[in-house]
């Protein structure tokens, strides 16, 4: 830095920032808050990701391929076929299944339960293809423990969650005793060691015993695969499916793709939520640049007394950038400290979930990054610049002479509003993009041209309105000052005006963008819940394998006297693209007449006869590029073989918030005679009319241990429970978005604050010629007041006519690109009224507030001041 | 004017200092009166407080029956809209507003509408075809005519003029003077005029000074 803007630097301008500490601490304090959220997100999603990725690797080890079943399991013989094959150095079967645990002897209704995934294994071929399963024998197992039935070994997080010890217990101790628990069957085993594997609770047993043990002798649910040195995975996979008899259902993934589809299904939550934080950044760099644009036309004359001293354009441009830089690097310094402490106390509260639902149980440690750090510093420091771009060029380009008169800054130069209308018509265009790489990066685009182009259109909206009011105001002496101010200073009232424009557009499009969402779940859920009472099992998630209900069931429940009638639904995860998270395949009674059952967009299509009518969430057409009408080929490997496989066509497209990465749905009746099997997921039940709930929820209690699902601890949810609860989990969900824009109006607020308390001290002259002139205190007020209150309306319409633009992209583009689904455009006109009246109260009391300092009696002795 | 503006035993004190005290001196309709004095004297604090727009200590200040001391702050700015015109070293022209919005300013606040007035005052004081440009685009001369044009355009009682001329050249200086004068008589003013200036001064039909003591002729 030159040494002469360094001596600047520490004269000129430090003695501006000691005479306004509070103006640059808050644009200091606002890139800080915008640096710190949105470094926070990045830190706690970076380091959830991590962790669960280490989880994944550890768990699944580091074979060349996997081969997985798309739906249900493998047949034991493809091993031998595997394990024998020319090409392949090791071939590792698993069976995997899903339990609920708990200490043996507490199992019951009041017991705690920890969700529990067990992998069958081969322990000899687990040091070579997943040492972290590898069981380590605490010393009173036996020798061949590894191999002993019914007996498990514990992963950190499991012997935790079981309370049991992590150390090694005493040799003498006996071998403690859990019991898992999975769809009708309870079943005692012991606890011989433990494995290294971090992540989710997870339980490593011999495979053979595993098959014993739950019932499912000669299936695997994958095999890993190590291939011969030299081996092309690609070759060799295509000539695995060329094989004669291979089963067209058998799938084969990359090890990579399990941590990978992860990422891919919470990239667009994670950037969705860094993009939100970046939103507080957006309004900080407003509030740089109102500090900065009023600090440069309070020291108007300063400027100009330094152009006349010598200072050339260039050096005044120059430092007030490096003002803003100095203030946007404060603040991205103090943001990243904020931010890190933010990011370790929501790992330690709330583990690594942000509300997505994708890290649920993950307990990552703290993932600092230098990188990422200078990366959102420097974030900070570019907002900073841009907004003290447009004050440092007023302050490059004012006119010296003028300006040390005082006539400097009244300008009535035609803004065409060309850049603006430029701009928004660019960010309609991009809003028509499609995304890149499944982020909705173009729409994003599009709404920060839409703000930018928006708020740089104010001044030509604001010059059209106030050459209409003009004649109405030219003969009358109050509104005439007022209206004529603002239209030769409208760069002055554009900067007041753009601070509410920008912080409440932001707050409109997010309130629209959360009540269309919110209605449009509220409308779903009534349409997903047609009858008043569900029941399930209490074990595990919807297609945990631990969770179901044995077959029959549901016909016994609908022979109790007090049910009318019972629809049961089963689901089942479908893995038909190994880089993509499973689709949740869905069976229950659509009837006749499919529209009834779910919310289909659009009309159903006739079913072909000799085709299976599937329906498909919007996720599936957006994922698979499919869409109604199609045959699916895909879907029909699933469930066949080379020489016979079903054909499903898809007959209609239904919404569907719950499953992101996509949903089928088909009639059940079609799902038994492809599978076979009839255990279910979730009962509907319509109870007779005057039935007593309690008594029949009992009577269900008692024909679920009966009809073999032991003590299996039941869920019972009226439909306007569940309906509240969902829409509870939303609230919460996007209550960092009320948060959001608090922090927004708060900001767009206090920049109002700036911007009329330094215009009204700059105008304290002007107000002592108008008590020369006879006007008095209070007529000055309420002039300061009434332009006040017509600045921030002005403002708070462009508001929320750009909030209402940006809300449109966020609900029509941004969601359904980010996760494939649609909503209805929903505007909340009482909140959006609210939200502008307290607006412009606030902006009417703070003008009048300013006001008041502004006018005082010493208001009078300005006018001794040379002008 | 139809009444005097009459001063007596006026006294001003900040804390222990005095700015002036004993101040006595009526202006009679129609005259001219010149306050001369040291810098630092308190020639513009006297100016404030004949128009109601500072506070004394001790004395009176009456207009015709007016007496300003016993007006709260709204009545003083209402009698000051009617009666007072200020002309200022500094000239205060409202930089947003056009040359004839400037000058028809005390009009509006009145709540009179008169545009030919305007005009009026406007060619009286030599700036016909000017109304409609903005401050920024004229001279200083120009921009003291227009504060005259306004001061005087109500037809005030009184004129209160701060070193009118103290930043103008010789030349201009004298050309304003004349015109502060000529309309000030012709609309039958009373003009209270501080000044340093011995030219302005010699023009006044009396001359005061102010000191510390008092006020006396000069």
């Amino acid at each position: 830095m030159p040494r002469a803007m360094f001596a600047l630097l520490r004269t000129f301008s430090w003695q501006d920032l000691r005479h306004h500490p509070w103006r640059s601490l808050a644009a200091m304090a606002a890139v800080m808050l915008g640096v710190a959220l949105a470094f926070a997100v990045h830190v706690i999603n970076g380091s959830a990701l991590d962790e669960f990725s280490q989880a994944v690797r550890a768990v699944n080890g580091q074979p060349d391929l996997e081969l997985r079943a798309m739906q249900g399991s493998l047949d034991e013989a493809l091993y031998e076929r595997m394990a024998t094959h020319p090409q392949v150095a090791r071939a590792s079967p698993v069976l995997e299944l899903s339990a609920v645990a708990a200490p043996a002897g507490a199992l019951g209704a009041q017991a705690a339960r920890v969700p529990l995934r067990v992998l069958g294994a081969d322990a000899l071929l687990l040091p070579a293809v997943a040492p972290a399963l590898m069981p380590r024998a605490w010393p009173q197992a036996d020798r061949f423990a590894l191999f002993s039935p019914a007996t498990v070994f514990l992963n950190p997080s499991a012997l935790q969650a079981l309370g049991l010890s992590m150390a090694t217990p005493d040799a003498a101790a006996p071998l403690p005793q859990i019991m898992l628990h999975t769809g009708q069957q309870r079943l005692p085993v012991r606890v011989a060691g433990t494995v290294g594997a971090g992540g989710a609770p997870l339980a490593v047993m011999d495979i053979g015993a595993a098959q014993d043990l739950f019932g499912r002798a000669g299936q695997l649910s994958r095999i890993d695969l190590q291939l011969q040195t030299g081996t092309d995975r690609q070759a060799f996979a295509q000539s695995l499916r060329a094989l004669p008899g291979w089963p067209a259902q058998a799938l084969l993934a990359e090890p990579g793709d399990a941590a990978q589809r992860i990422s891919n299904l919470s990239r667009a939550y994670r950037v969705n939520l860094t993009v939100l934080a970046l939103v507080a950044l957006f309004t900080g760099a407003f509030l740089v640049f109102s500090v900065l644009a009023l600090s440069v036309a309070q020291r108007g004359p300063q400027f100009a007394l330094l152009a006349v001293l010598g200072a050339t354009p260039r050096q005044r441009l120059a430092l007030v950038l490096t003002e803003s830089a100095v203030l946007g690097l404060v603040g991205s310094v103090a943001g990243i400290a904020l931010g890190t402490g933010l990011a370790a106390t929501a790992l330690r509260l709330l583990g690594g979930d942000l509300g997505g639902g994708y890290f649920a149980g993950v307990q990552p440690a703290l993932q600092w990054s230098a990188p990422a750090a200078a990366i959102y510093g420097a974030l900070g420091i570019a907002a900073a610049l841009a907004g003290g771009w447009w004050p440092a060029r007023s302050a490059q380009t004012l006119p010296p002479a003028q300006t040390l008169k005082g006539l400097g800054s009244a300008s009535a130069r035609a803004d065409r509003g060309t850049v603006g209308l430029a701009l928004v018509a660019a960010g309609a265009v991009l809003s028509f993009a499609p995304p890149v790489a499944g982020i909705p990066l173009a729409a994003y685009g599009a709404i920060a041209l839409l703000l930018v182009g928006g708020i740089a259109l104010l001044p030509r909206g604001m010059a059209a309105l106030l050459a209409r009011l003009q004649p109405l105001a030219a003969r009358h002496a109050l509104p005439l000052l007022a209206l004529e101010r603002a239209r030769r200073m409208r760069g002055s009232a554009a900067i007041a005006v753009g601070g509410v424009v920008a912080s409440l557009s932001l707050a409109v499009a997010l309130t629209v963008m959360v009540s269309s969402f919110r209605g449009s779940v509220a409308q779903w859920l009534d349409g997903v819940l047609p009858s008043p009472l569900y029941v399930r099992s209490a074990l595990g998630g919807p297609g945990s394998e631990a969770a179901l209900l044995p077959a029959g069931f549901a016909e016994a429940v609908a022979a109790l006297p007090g049910i009318e009638r019972v629809q049961p639904l089963r689901a089942s995860p479908l893995q038909l693209d190994p880089s993509r998270p499973a689709l949740m395949l869905i069976s229950r009674p659509l009837g006749a007449d499919p529209a009834r059952q779910l919310p289909l967009v659009g009309t159903a299509l006739p079913v072909p006869a000799g085709s299976i009518g599937i329906y498909i969430s919007e996720a599936v057409v957006d994922l698979y590029g499919l869409q109604p009408g199609m045959q699916w080929d895909g879907l029909s490997r699933a469930f066949g073989t080379q020489a016979e496989a079903p054909r499903f066509f898809i007959a209609g497209v239904w919404r569907d918030y719950a499953r992101q990465s996509g949903a089928v749905a088909l009639d059940r009746a079609d799902y038994l005679r492809l599978t076979g099997d009839a255990r279910t997921s979730d009962l509907a039940l319509w109870p007779r009319e005057g039935a007593d709930l309690a008594a029949l929820q009992q009577a269900i209690r008692s024909l679920a241990a009966t009809q073999g699902a032991g003590d299996t601890p039941l869920d019972f949810a009226s439909a306007s429970a569940i309906r509240e609860r969902s829409l509870h989990i939303f609230d919460r969900s996007f209550a960092v978005t009320y948060w959001l824009q608090a922090v927004a109006i708060g900001i767009g607020l206090f920049g109002v604050a700036a911007s009329f308390s330094a215009q009204v001290l700059a105008r304290r002259k002007e107000f002592g010629l108008l008590a020369h002139l006879g006007l008095t205190r209070r007529q000055i007020l309420g002039v300061v007041a009434a332009e006040g209150a017509a600045w921030t309306g002005v403002g708070a319409l462009a508001g929320v006519l750009l909030g209402l633009a940006v809300s449109v992209v966020l609900v029509h583009v941004v969601n359904p690109q980010s996760f494939h689904w649609t909503m209805d455009l929903r505007v909340p006109g009482w909140r959006l009224a609210a939200l502008c009246a307290a607006v412009v109260v606030s902006g009417t009391v703070t003008a009048w507030l300013a006001g008041r300092a502004a006018a005082g009696r010493d208001a009078v002795m300005a006018v001794k001041e040379d002008w | 004017m139809t009444a005097p503006l009459s001063v007596s035993s006026l006294g001003k004190h900040y804390g222990e200092a005095t700015v002036f005290a004993g101040v006595d001196f009526t202006v009679q309709p129609g005259e001219f009166v010149a306050i001369v004095g040291d810098s630092g004297v308190g020639k513009s604090t006297l100016l404030n407080c004949l128009a109601g727009l500072d506070t004394w200590d001790t004395g009176r200040i009456t207009h015709g029956s007016t007496d300003l001391g016993t007006l709260d702050d709204t009545a003083r700015a209402l009698w000051r809209r009617a009666q007072v015109g200020f002309v200022f070293q500094a000239f205060h022209v409202l930089p947003h507003l056009d040359v004839a919005q400037n000058v028809a300013l005390p009009l509006m606040l009145l709540g009179q509408n008169e545009p030919a007035r305007v005009l009026q005052m406007l060619t009286a004081v030599g700036l016909e075809g000017l109304g409609a440009r903005l401050p920024q685009q004229l001279s200083g001369g120009q921009l003291q005519r227009v504060a005259i044009a306004r001061a005087l355009v109500h037809r005030p009682a009184l004129l209160l003029a701060d070193e009118p001329t103290g930043n103008l050249d010789p030349t201009t200086a004298a050309r304003v003077m004349d015109l502060l004068l000529a309309q000030t008589r012709g609309h039958g003013a009373s003009l209270v005029l501080v000044t340093h200036s011995d030219a302005a001064a010699a023009r006044a039909d009396r001359v005061l000074r102010l000191t510390s003591g008092g006020i006396g002729a000069g």
